[in-house]
């Protein structure tokens, strides 16, 4: 059969050129299928499985995902045990051939802390200043102090979770480790308390909204490989926010003069090709001009002139949310222009000429006719430049992203605005959680979440761009 | 209205006029200027190493610029036969409904973060394929051959069926069949590693050729930039070849011609360059591509072709040493001119591809009886 394929050229070829479109797809899918199913998954109340092993020894934990054994046939699974305090690991490996018994007990829990990451475990009892509650009372008053604080402090702990040191006269619990070790865990440290194999579906998906709304209004926790994304998601903004303030502008400018302004001659079109051309240059080569001309040579300059009494520690001399902004602006330049011009090439030069014809000035003309019909292709342009800006990483490690910013760039205290100030992102949060963290293993959920919504972002604005220009040709006759 | 305050007004407008032309044309030469001082600082700051005069310096970035190489060389190696291929397909055999679906969706692909991609590829992809190396190879061979079978079966089909499953979609409906063989060779590939001596194909490459394998190494960098560099490369290709004048194909086609010698022997010549254009611009990605590299490579510097071993970019190099070198010295002026390089090599591939694609656009219109 496919040596009649092979000797007939002409059938075989329109199949191969097929499976490519099909194989582009299928990795495309394969793609954004993984990081929405990992992505949103990791949120979900995984159940916690009680295991029984063959030398007697039990654990409990979440089935992460399972691996063929290394020295002999069969599998192994990988168990999310927590319990750090304990056992020194978070994770362990169980050979598949020698798990005696799985199950799923009702009253198992899982304690979300301040310290140590998560607790696995039974609830023994809550103990209160005045009383001692066991079993399911114990529960419901855990629950019921729980929720008390949540609406209270808004869901943080209500003392500076300071490590887990017992004050008398708190409320404590004593937790027990499946296998029967025991601790008792002051109630201050215990952010939220959970039985998964208890819920009904409802509860979890409820849990899991309350989880994914966390993940997106929270900070960091434990090194990044807990917590949420907030200020990574609010430094990404406001870096791209003032970007496209910088951008649009200059960028609108720059097009309008080379479209209605200069003399179209051979130098303008070579102009117009260079521009082009700046696109296809690497961003981190835009990275190394910010870092040279933007952060050593105007900040350096700057920080002598107005910040001489903190020097040596720089102030603008160093990577920050300004540089940033400023590199990204010049990288996302040619973006705009070349929206803007095709925008302006497609009005009609009657409409210039009647409005000429009609007594405007040049300026009335350009004000009153010109830029308003340019204007969706200009928005498209900066959506483009925003999407474009909002995944890229490599140049703002050169100037002024921070793994871990202690203080916001914008809050309460005079200018509100910090300039200077580095700042979290979304993207560099993925590459460096991913890359450097200290356990990769338990970071990947949180990383493939993030990974998920800087996807999400960059799409939408890319959809609106694209239907915006859909629309705009379509209304243009094109 | 007066007469007097009307010339004063039309002064006062004209007077507007000149100073906002003053400043748009000042703004937009100042913009451009800004644009352009990116090679004038590049430049200049490369300028002490003459004065330097360190021969032996210029060592340090020899092995970088062979990574930035052989990553990209891999790249294109995944990505032009399939972004080729795939421009093809678009524009010659798929239904126009697909083909307006097909473009946007490969725009969002081309959209996705280098930094999202580069994850996957070095976190997820890399110590999966070192597990299953054998049944990926195996699929190099397996899902090309495996799109001729469908193609076969299709060709036996009954009318009724081919014309449920036209090859006009077929772009669509190969992906489940994909799916199935790749579970399949997953499936197979155990079986065949049994009949190997050593029982596992890594082992097996190391003690019979002495290769070794890394977990992040060229093949797996070639996927990962392959899949950021499609896009591009296709969207260039696939105007290029649907701008081919229709003349020109319907003419071969009465002449006789199938629509694949249509397309071998009239689109593919007259459409060439744009196709070089677009190969050319896919490479000018794929050497300045930073965060894949970066993430998906090991950062070894390395003097090796191998396809299971790592590399260590320019792009890479850059990223990771620039901000820790002090501004002045030795390694601070090297970086730059590493990116000077770049700065200089895509500008000038991105020069020539859009040079021929302007001739071209000027052969289409000739062909078309336009003068």
């Amino acid at each position: 059969m496919i040596q009649h394929l092979a000797k007939n050229r002409d059938e075989a070829w329109p199949w191969l050129s097929a499976a490519s479109v099909a194989l582009s797809l299928l990795m495309l899918a394969a793609l954004v299928s993984l990081l929405v199913v990992r992505g949103l998954g990791h949120f979900w109340p995984a159940p916690i499985e009680e295991v029984t092993l063959a030398d007697g020894q039990v654990i409990a934990g979440h089935a992460v995902r399972e691996a063929p054994l290394p020295d002999r046939p069969g599998h192994e699974r990988l168990y999310y045990t927590a319990n750090r305090d304990l056992d020194g690991a978070l994770w362990q490996w169980v050979a598949l051939d020698t798990i005696q018994t799985r199950s799923t007990p009702v009253e198992l829990v899982l304690l979300d802390r301040a310290s140590w990451g998560d607790f696995i475990g039974r609830l023994v009892a809550v103990v209160m200043p005045n009383e001692r509650l066991e079993g399911e009372a114990a529960w419901q008053a855990l629950q019921q102090h729980l929720n008390q604080r949540n609406t209270v402090a808004n869901g943080a702990p209500s003392r500076a979770a300071s490590g887990d040191s017992y004050v008398p006269g708190d409320t404590y619990l004593i937790v027990e480790s499946v296998e029967g070790r025991q601790r008792q865990q002051p109630l201050h440290v215990i952010h939220r308390a959970q039985r998964p194999n208890a819920m009904s579906m409802g509860e979890k998906i409820q849990t899991w909204g309350s989880a994914v709304w966390r993940f997106l209004s929270q900070g960091p926790r434990a090194a990044n490989t807990g917590g949420g994304v907030w200020p990574a998601i609010f430094g990404t903004v406001l870096m791209v926010l003032l970007m496209s303030l910088l951008v649009t502008p200059f960028g609108v400018l720059a097009a309008i003069y080379l479209n209605e302004i200069a003399h179209q001659g051979r130098l303008t079109r070579l102009v117009r090709i260079g521009v082009r051309n700046l696109a296809g240059v690497p961003s981190i080569v835009y990275g190394v001009f910010g870092l040279g001309v933007f952060v050593y040579g105007i900040g350096g300059s700057l920080d002598e002139w107005f910040f001489s009494d903190t020097l040596p520690s720089p102030t603008f001399g160093t990577g920050g949310l300004l540089w940033a902004s400023l590199t990204l602006a010049l990288l996302t330049l040619p973006v705009v222009i070349v929206a803007t011009e095709e925008g302006l090439a497609r009005i009609p030069d009657a409409q210039r000429e009647g409005a000429l014809a009609l007594g405007a000035t040049r300026l009335e003309m350009l004000t009153r006719i010109v830029l308003p019909m340019a204007a969706p292709a200009m928005l498209t342009g900066v959506i483009l430049a925003v999407a474009r800006a909002a995944g890229e990483v490599a140049p703002l490690m050169l100037v002024g992203v921070a793994k871990l910013a202690p203080q916001m760039p914008l809050d309460g205290e005079f200018p509100y605005l910090h300039l200077e100030r580095k700042f979290m992102h979304l993207g560099y949060h993925i590459f460096d959680t991913a890359f450097h963290g200290e356990d990769v293993q338990a970071a990947l959920p949180l990383v493939y979440a993030t990974a998920l919504l800087l996807v999400l972002i960059v799409l939408v604005l890319n959809l609106t761009a694209i239907f915006l220009r859909h629309h705009l040709r379509r209304q243009r006759g094109n | 209205m007066t007469p007097p305050s009307d010339t004063l007004n039309q002064r006062l407008r004209l007077a507007r006029d000149r100073l906002a032309t003053g400043l748009i044309t000042a703004g937009g030469i100042g913009v451009l200027l800004a644009v352009l001082a990116i090679a004038v600082f590049l430049l200049w700051e490369t300028l002490p190493l003459l004065r330097l005069g360190d021969t032996l310096a210029l060592a340090k970035l020899t092995p970088l610029a062979w990574g930035t190489l052989k990553a990209a060389f891999y790249a294109l190696l995944f990505a032009v036969p399939l972004a080729l291929g795939a421009a093809m397909y678009s524009a010659l055999f798929m239904s126009t409904r697909l083909r307006h679906r097909l473009k946007p969706t490969l725009e969002m692909m081309e959209a996705i973060p280098g930094v999202v991609v580069g994850f996957i590829a070095g976190l997820i992809i890399a110590p999966w394929v070192e597990r299953h190396l054998a049944g990926t190879l195996l699929l190099v061979i397996g899902l090309p051959l495996s799109a001729l079978v469908a193609g076969t079966i299709w060709h036996h089909l009954g009318t009724r069926l081919q014309r449920t499953l036209p090859l006009s979609w077929a772009g669509l409906w190969l992906v489940p069949w994909f799916v199935l063989m790749i579970a399949l060779a997953f499936w197979v590939t155990p079986l065949l590693e049994q009949q190997l001596p050593e029982d596992d194909l890594r082992r097996f490459l190391d003690k019979q050729w002495g290769i070794d394998y890394a977990t992040r190494n060229a093949m797996i960098v070639g996927v990962a930039m392959g899949f950021a560099v499609i896009p591009s490369i296709y969207a260039l290709a696939e105007d290029a070849l649907a701008d081919v004048p229709k003349s020109l194909l319907e003419g071969a086609q009465a002449l006789g011609a199938t629509r694949w010698q249509a397309l071998w022997k009239v689109a593919l010549p007259t459409a060439g360059p744009g196709l070089f254009s677009a190969v050319m611009i896919g490479a000018g990605r794929a050497v300045g591509e930073t965060m894949i590299v970066l993430m998906a490579s090991g950062n070894t510097a390395l003097f090796s072709a191998s396809p299971f071993e790592g590399m260590r970019s320019i792009s890479a190099a850059i990223a990771i040493e620039l901000p820790e070198a002090a501004p002045g010295g030795l390694t601070y002026h090297l970086l730059i001119l590493a990116a000077l390089a770049l700065f200089v090599f895509t500008f000038l591939v991105n020069t020539l591809a859009e040079a021929v694609r302007q001739r071209l656009r000027r052969r289409y219109r000739r062909l078309e009886g336009h003068p």
